[in-house]
């Protein structure tokens, strides 16, 4: 462990700020992910494994868009609703048949759907590694250098994004009237079907929301890395921990949590670059030890 | 014939007997080395499932981070192997590099399960997964010891003992089976015994032993370290065939193997998680011979056991037997 | 035998169980009434340790076991039935008793014997006697009558061979002619034990047939004590059934 080395960071004003942005980009675009697992537990009550690999969907589709028609903006777009339509599918036809399963025959059922797409992704584009669709144009430029610390604008915009995502997020779940239903059925689901309203309708609109949000982390992440099968397996245990530490069910707790996790994995990389990992399930274990029901989770009786 | 008849412990060990005199002569008449890799394999991962099952089936725990404990099992036993102690051990080092394999993974059970056993549900399955992911970032940091990503290098020395040599094939099928066998039939009698009902007493009802004038903790964390111990072995078994460890062993995907064996085969019947070892075990022989696309397969067979069948074949086999 | 001495109990600042205070004889049989609400299930759940008491105190035979553990009390020989049954579902009635035997005497520690072949089936086919329900004995737990299960949530409670023993509603859930059999049943094994038993029953006809002696609790306070007759007759017992909506 280089604990100098943190700390000469943390006095440079250039390292503090290009490690802060390295990890805001990286705890942001977990959140985009993470937020729709939580939101599908909290409503659904489903732990949904194949949440990784439908964020793996969304690399896939924004880069077949892209190779189509070159336009970034669509890419993203239609590769994210792309998978909230699929995630609307899987809900209709599998998730839906497991509301009151037991926790192993969900935890099953998800991972082998995970098996399935991770292997039809290699059919269907093969199983080299796709490289990344590339930041649009518009952000192709020098980057920033405030106190001398190397900012790209691109990842200021996946920042500012992924923080207007999570506005309308909050806005849908707490002002609109879809939002209200959606935390009724997470509390009491008899008592919405007792209002006549289709408690189906409700979670396919949640399962869809929470893939998109999934496809749209995908999507983004595929304009900065490459595009490859079974690139959700290591995503969707970093958003089990955001969900975890932020409280399961709590969109506010996984933001949270997602800065958290985004800063240890950044100044990590710096003080025990091989052990950043390690740190994060260090936090797991202490949150799950000390307060189980997260940061910002409310205790189940 | 008596001895069959009743179900007791001596019964158990006569028909382990049997069971391995007769894949032995098996291995004679069959003299394809594919088969007994399969065997063997089996019987490995079928201890691993099974342990795993004492939480799962009897005592209704998910636990999520069984593979640490195997992969503690394997990295025990090469490191013991690559070491100096061999030299001077020689002729005992595999039996004792088996007996500390088991141990420092019981040990680690009990750290482990003193902090998971507190916690309840998805929380107790998210805490085993979390501790299994910290040894996985440990392997990989300490790369001085482990080989980090690359797993155990270079190999390990198998010095005959008992003039058992592991480095001939058959004395390893059936030394591996022999010990498997030995283990599964204690473990039977584990399960059968006032402690094993114990732990389905748990199962059903967690609250009522209480007032029982029970302590379920100190229950469940005993099945969790025996279930440690026993993964502890598998892996330390597997490490033998492979003459190796790698780290993909402590990642949360090998954890998911014995869950889909436990699915294949049964949790409520003893022997379900070995029949689902063998499911698994020909499943991936036939389908890497046939297709790359395994992973297709296996997941479209699972979707068919989870929303078909709904339970594993040969707790379904017994019930169709029982109505009979 | 049982005597609990100015027991308190709140919960958010709302007092369950207020002030009470009673002592029961050895080998008595008492009944615990009130309307839903008043803090029977508290009461029994303080007694038990299954929650904290906030003051007061509880003795059995004389011994302290105030806030003493769910585990210690049930070895100091309190034993209770509850009312929503707690059973283990996939035992059998026989397999239910045997562990619940071998719970208290530390005998599920044992991985060397077989627990089929275990030695207390002799005292298990005893329990299942006394409890009626020999006939069911080899029923799977989640498979016998609604009746039979209460039954064997009391089986479970007198496997601990208890000084006293709490009934919480043995007859919730059952129709009249069941009722009075499990009356019947809890009758004779009380007479057979020489316990001395608190039960909680909504139904007056039973609760004066039977009790020897009767508690009525109203807003976790004991309002009136005594026997049947002198129950029946006292006026804030009638003013709290009769005004107060319930029966």
């Amino acid at each position: 462990m280089e604990i100098f080395a943190l700390f000469d960071c943390i006095i440079s004003p250039a390292c503090l700020l290009s490690q802060a942005t390295g990890g805001l980009k990286i705890g942001m675009l977990l959140f985009l992910v993470a937020s729709g697992l939580t939101l599908v537990f909290g409503v659904l009550g489903v732990i949904n494994f194949a949440h990784g690999a439908l964020y793996m969907l969304g690399a896939y589709f924004s880069w077949q868009v892209m190779t189509l028609t070159g336009h970034f903006g669509l890419s993203v777009i239609l590769g994210s609703l792309g998978v909230g339509i699929f995630g609307l599918l899987f809900e209709r036809t599998l998730i839906s048949r497991i509301y009151n399963a037991e926790l192993l025959v969900q935890i099953l059922l998800c991972y082998s759907v995970v098996l399935i797409l991770d292997d039809l992704v290699m059919i269907i584009w093969g199983d080299e590694f796709l490289s990344s669709v590339g930041v649009p144009e518009v952000f192709q430029v020098p980057p920033l250098f405030i106190f001398d610390a190397i900012i790209p604008p691109f990842h200021l915009a996946i920042i500012g994004m992924s923080f207007i995502v999570g506005i309308i997020l909050w806005f849908i779940m707490t002002k609109t009237r879809f939002g209200r239903l959606v935390r009724a059925a997470a509390v009491n689901p008899k008592m919405l079907e007792a209002l006549g309203i289709n408690i189906n309708f409700i979670r396919a609109g949640v399962f869809m929301l929470g893939s998109f949000l999934a496809g749209l982390g995908g999507a983004l992440a595929a304009s900065v890395g490459s595009v490859v099968s079974g690139m959700g397996n290591s995503i969707i245990i970093e958003s089990f921990i955001v969900t975890v530490i932020g409280g399961m069910g709590s969109i506010s707790g996984a933001f949270l949590a997602s800065l958290i996790i985004g800063m240890a994995r950044s100044f990590g990389a710096v003080a025990m670059p091989l052990f950043t990992d390690g740190l994060m399930f260090l936090i797991m274990v202490l949150v799950l030890v000390i307060r189980p029901q997260g940061l910002m989770g409310n205790k189940k009786k | 014939m008596n001895l069959l008849k009743k179900d007791n412990f001596q019964r158990d060990v006569f028909l382990g007997l049997l069971v391995w005199f007769m894949l032995i002569i098996f291995y004679y008449i069959l003299p394809d080395p594919g088969i007994h890799d399969i065997i063997q394999k089996v019987f490995i991962l079928g201890l691993f499932a099974m342990s795993l099952n004492i939480l799962i089936g009897y005592l209704g725990l998910i636990a999520f981070g069984h593979a640490a404990f195997f992969a503690s099992g394997a990295y025990t036993l090469g490191l013991f192997l690559q070491s100096d102690f061999v030299l001077n051990l020689a002729g005992f080092s595999i039996p004792v590099a088996i007996v500390l394999a088991v141990l420092v993974s019981s040990i680690l059970a009990t750290l482990i399960g003193v902090i998971c056993i507190r916690l309840k549900d998805i929380y107790f399955s998210f805490l085993t997964l979390a501790f299994q992911m910290l040894i996985y970032s440990i392997i990989l940091a300490l790369v001085n010891i482990t080989g980090g990503d690359q797993g155990l290098m270079g190999g390990f020395p198998k010095p005959p003992f008992l003039g058992i040599d592991l480095g001939k094939p058959f004395d390893f099928y059936a030394f591996t089976i022999f010990i498997s066998i030995i283990t599964i039939v204690l473990l039977r009698q584990l399960i059968e015994s006032p402690f094993g009902y114990g732990l389905r007493m748990i199962r059903d009802n967690s609250e009522r032993p209480a007032a029982l004038g029970f302590n379920n903790q100190k229950h469940k964390l005993i099945a969790f370290i025996i279930a440690g111990s026993i993964a502890g072995l598998a892996g330390s078994l597997q490490a033998l065939l492979d003459v190796g460890a790698y780290p993909e062993w402590a990642f949360w995907s090998k954890s998911a193997e014995p869950l889909f064996m436990i699915l294949l085969g049964g949790m409520h019947s003893f022997l379900g998680p070995l029949m689902g070892a063998l499911i698994f075990e020909i499943l991936n022989d036939f389908v890497t011979a046939n297709t790359r696309y395994y992973g297709l397969v296996l997941g479209l067979v699972i979707l068919c056991f989870v929303l078909g069948l709904k339970k594993g074949l040969l707790d379904w086999l017994l019930i169709k037997l029982n109505r009979k | 035998m049982l005597k609990i001495d100015k027991l308190s109990k709140s919960f958010g600042g709302i007092l369950a169980t207020d002030n009470v205070s009673l002592e029961l004889k050895p080998n008595s049989i008492n009944a615990l009434i009130g309307p839903n609400g008043a803090g029977k299930t508290t009461l029994f759940n303080l007694i038990t340790g299954k929650i904290d008491i906030d003051e007061g105190q509880i003795f059995i035979d004389n011994t302290n076991i105030t806030n003493l553990k769910e585990s210690e009390i049930t070895h100091l020989g309190i034993a209770r039935a509850f009312q929503i049954t707690n059973i283990f579902s996939t035992l059998s009635v026989q397999d239910s008793i045997k562990v619940a035997l071998l719970a208290k005497q530390h005998g599920l520690n044992n991985m060397w014997n077989r627990f089929k072949a275990h030695s207390i089936n002799k005292e298990a086919e005893s329990i299942a006697k006394l409890s009626g329900l020999t006939k069911s004995y080899n029923t799977i737990s989640s498979a016998l009558s609604h009746g039979d299960q209460k039954l064997l949530d009391i089986a479970l409670a007198l496997a601990l061979k208890p000084k006293v023993l709490l009934l919480d509603e043995p007859t919730a859930g059952m129709g009249p002619e069941e009722r009075w059999k499990m009356i019947d049943r809890i009758q004779k094994l009380w007479k057979k034990t020489k316990m001395t038993v608190l039960f909680i029953e909504h139904d007056m006809d039973i609760v004066f047939d039977i009790a020897q002696n009767i508690y009525v609790l109203q807003q976790g306070a004991i309002i009136a004590e005594g026997t049947p007759k002198e129950i029946k007759s006292n006026k804030k017992v009638i003013k709290a059934y009769l005004g107060g909506g319930k029966k």
